[in-house]
Parts: C-alpha cells; structure tokens; sequence
C-alpha cells in the first residue's frame, strides 16, 4: 500500500481500503480502516497521491503527545562502555498526501493499532508520551506492514556501570521514517548516567528504501534540537 | 580666510534666544538625540528578538515602549543643557508632579508590578484552564495591567493583575497528567474482585487513561448499602474532563452487563415475632 499513486487509484490491504476516484477535477477520496470511514471531496487536476508511514504519534488526539515510548516485553541490561544493535517494533500511522511540484498537503491519517498513552517521568514536569510494547530481537523482525514497523535501535552505553532498560522514548520531531515494504527507523540510544540518556536517530535513507514525508517538515516546523534527553530513567 | 576658519566661526557662533550657546552646542544636542534613538531602536531590536516566542504580544509591545521611549526621554535630558535647558528645573517641577500622579495612580502602578512578576513567575500562560480567586475558567490574555478570562460558560471577565497576584492560583494544565476519581457501590451479594477486573479491562481500552501512572480500583469503604469501589484515574491534562465524563457511564454499563448490580440505598428491617413474644 506504500508509494506512490496517481489521483484515480483503489487499494485494498489488511482490512484497509482507499479510493480516489471520479473523472475531470472533482474526485472523491474514501478510506476505510477498521470500523472507521473517511470521505472527502478534492479538486484536482494535476499530482500524485502518496501513502506512506508518518511519525506515530498523531492518533487517535494529535496534539497530546509529540513522543514515543517504546517498553520492552524483556528488560536490556547492557554492560559498561558496550555498544549493541537490537530491533523494536513500532506502531505505524499511514499518512495519505496530495503532492505537487510545490506543495505537499496532507489529507488523512489513520492506524489499525491499538493506541494508548503513558507519562513519562512524574505528574508535575513530566511528558505526555505514545506507548508501544515490544520485545528486542537480534534481528529485524517479521512484522505486519500496516500495523508495526521495525525501529533498528543502537544502545551504548557511556557510563561507567551495567544499566537496566526497560523504557525508550524517541521524540517525533527527531524521528526519520524510510518505508519499502515497511516502515522503518534508525534510532541511537546513548546512555550517559544511571538513570539519564539520549535519542537520536539516522538521517541516512537506507538502501532500496523511500523517504518517508516528515508532516512537521510539511508543515513547516524545523527542529533545533536533535537530540532528546531521557532525564527520568529507563524503568 | 580658509575654510576652516570659516566652520569654526559658524560652529562658534552664538545664539541669542538660547541664552549665548553656540551652533556647536545646537549640533551636539542633536547629535545626542540621535544617537540615543539609535540605541533605543537597537535595543527595541533586541527586545523583540529575544522576548517573541516567550511573552505574548500585547505585554512585548508595552515592554517596547517602556523601553524605547525610556533612553529617547534619558538621551533628551543629557542634551538638555546644550540648549541652555537645565534639567534640574524640569527635574523638580517633574518630582512634584510625580508625587501627584504617583498618589493617583497608586492601583495602577500596584497592577504594572505585578503584571511584570505574573510574566516573570509564569503561574498561568494563556490558554490555561485555571482557578483564580472565585473565578474559574481559560486564560485569554495577560496584559500589563489586567488578565482576561473566559468562563467556563464563556462569561468575559477581567481581572486587575494585581488580584490575580494576591490570590489563590489553581492552574488545571500546568502539569502533564492529573487525576480524577469516581465511587461507585456495587450490592454485598456481587464479587468485588469481578467488578474490579470488568473495570480494569474497560479502563485498559481507552486511549487517553494512562497506562503509567496506572488506574487504581480497590474496595473503599463497606458502606450501607453497597461495598463501594474507589476508582482512580490518570490522563493528561488538556483531556481529563472529556475522559471524565465518558467513562463513569461506561463503567455503568459494563458492570450492569456483567449481572453486577449498583443497589439503591436500602435498609433491612427485621419484625418481631409476635407468637414468641
């Protein structure tokens, strides 16, 4: 279902159907993903259609939270001054986009996941963050493309004793998405005390892999900070 | 005569009506003048770059001001004296009258100062849901002098800042996440611990109930007529009322699918035999 379409296209996958369909300017866009239907009307002529994945907090408020915390099923103790690579899994939002040679414009988003939300840190100065469990593989795992993609996470850990992970959270101005059949992220884990570390991740697109469009570019939101702090734990 | 003589003598020259200064001194006031409204405008500059993302507008525009015409009005009493003006003069005739508008204006200046701390302490931002004194409800405005709100039933209320400052300031967004409470009471006959999963499971649906901290249900109280259950949620600020709202129906419903029953308040009452006694 990722790509790249023209405005008269049908695509049905997982349980989710999209249409955009009529002739001359006048189309009308239909989607349908679990129980839930959308439908709109476009005026276009010209552009294409692109379906891909987009940072996974948008769903179902957006605007609640701009993070991501993945929790692992088994913590991670990682030894000090050790560097490793492991896999998550992360829930996918698909975001639906008319574009053209100047503009891109966003129509709909939507998940067949489950969303829930979890704070971070305590009530009084903590954050608002998306929630996902997952285990840690050695290797990227299986996944179904519509509902989980694959998060490649390296962990190093600076400090000077054995930490405990159980908890990442990724911030989604920071976030890189590539998608072929899925959708995909390089993040970075460096862990600089006991109880505090960063996020970061891989700007570099993959091989054989698509950009992602980035909806805080598309909006217009530029990052200064590329960096998030992990300043309450990893528990 | 050369040229230069010639600038020196206009520079020299003397104005009557200016008590004797010379062109020089005229020059040299301008010249302070205009340099002091170079700074101010640098200054103004800076204010703006610095102050934009973080004050809202109408409070960045009085900051401006203040400052902007503060250094033109110190620029001008420094080049006083160039045109024989003393400021001194002005500076007595400019306390007295101070003192006349200070008695005057006392609230005003109270509400100024304290217009400065709420920006300085940031109890409230706009947009926040808050409590302040009796009046409840989102902040529209901070300005210098006042803070506007709308009310809960969309009632336009301002509130001089130097009430705001003195009273009690409950802001309902300020942290992340809060918590809200329901007691509901299920009959003795029913098991609280099925009552107690049927909720957890309901909670664990929704989205917006945090999964950290978790929600707690546990047996409150033994009450008379119903074992009351307390139920304690967390969400996030900017939703809890919405979630609130919904969900206390839906524990209803779901506990009553279950056989679960929410009794009414009832007394039992035990008749004498009247054959024993």
């Amino acid at each position: 279902m990722f790509g790249k379409y023209d405005l008269n296209v049908e695509l049905k996958e997982e349980g989710i159907e999209i249409s955009i369909t009529g002739k001359g300017k006048k189309k009308s866009y239909y989607r349908k993903a679990g129980e839930e239907e959308v439908e709109k009307i476009i005026y276009a002529e010209e552009g294409n259609v692109v379906i891909c994945p987009v940072e996974p907090v948008n769903l179902p408020n957006e605007g609640t939270s701009q993070h991501l915390l993945i929790e692992l099923e088994k913590p991670i103790i990682i030894e000090p001054r050790i560097e490793d690579v492991f896999y998550v899994k992360f829930p996918v939002e698909v975001g639906v986009f008319l574009i053209d040679k100047k503009d891109v414009e966003r129509i709909d988003i939507f998940t067949i996941t489950k969303p829930k939300y979890i704070l971070y840190g305590p009530p009084e100065s903590g954050i608002i963050c998306k929630w996902w469990g997952s285990d840690a593989f050695s290797e990227a795992p299986e996944v179904k493309r519509l509902y989980e993609g694959v998060m490649k996470v390296e962990a190093k850990n600076n400090y000077s004793e054995w930490v405990e992970i159980r908890k990442m959270v990724f911030r989604a101005l920071d976030m890189k998405l590539f998608y072929n059949e899925h959708a995909f992220m390089h993040s970075y884990l460096e862990i600089l005390k006991k109880t505090m570390g960063e996020t970061s991740f891989n700007e570099r697109k993959p091989k054989n892999m698509k950009r992602a469009i980035d909806i805080y570019l598309a909006k217009g939101i530029k990052r200064l900070e590329k960096k998030f702090v992990m300043e309450w734990g990893f528990k | 005569m050369n040229i230069g003589a010639a600038i020196k003598d206009v520079i020299d020259y003397q104005i009557k009506v200016l008590g004797g200064r010379t062109v020089g001194d005229v020059i040299f006031f301008f010249v302070i003048l205009f340099v002091a409204v170079i700074i101010a405008k640098i200054v103004r500059i800076n204010i703006r770059r610095t102050l934009k993302e973080k004050v809202p507008k109408t409070t960045l525009n009085a900051v401006e001001k203040i400052f902007y015409y503060g250094i033109i009005t110190v620029g001008f009493l420094a080049a006083l004296p160039y045109i024989g003006v003393e400021p001194t003069g002005l500076m007595v005739a400019g306390g007295i009258a101070g003192i006349v508008i200070g008695f005057a204006s006392q609230t005003v200046v109270s509400n100024l100062i304290s217009g400065i701390f709420l920006l300085i302490e940031k109890p409230i931002k706009i947009g926040d849901g808050v409590s302040l004194g009796d009046v409840s409800g989102v902040v529209k405005d901070i300005r210098i002098l006042s803070t506007t709100i709308r009310t809960w039933d969309g009632i336009y209320v301002r509130i001089p800042n130097e009430k705001v400052f003195t009273s009690n300031i409950q802001n309902f967004v300020a942290h992340a996440a809060r918590r809200f409470e329901y007691k509901i009471g299920i009959a003795y006959k029913d098991d609280a611990d099925k009552a107690i999963e049927i909720i957890k499971n309901l909670l664990e649906e929704h989205p917006l109930i945090l999964k950290e901290p978790a929600p707690q249900i546990f047996v409150e109280e033994l009450g008379e007529s119903s074992v009351n259950l307390a139920i304690r949620i967390w969400a996030p600020s900017s939703h809890w009322f919405s979630v609130k709202t919904e969900m206390l129906w839906k524990i209803k419903v779901a506990l009553e699918k279950e056989g679960i029953e929410i009794p009414f308040p009832q007394r039992v009452i035990w008749m004498a035999d009247k054959k024993k006694g």
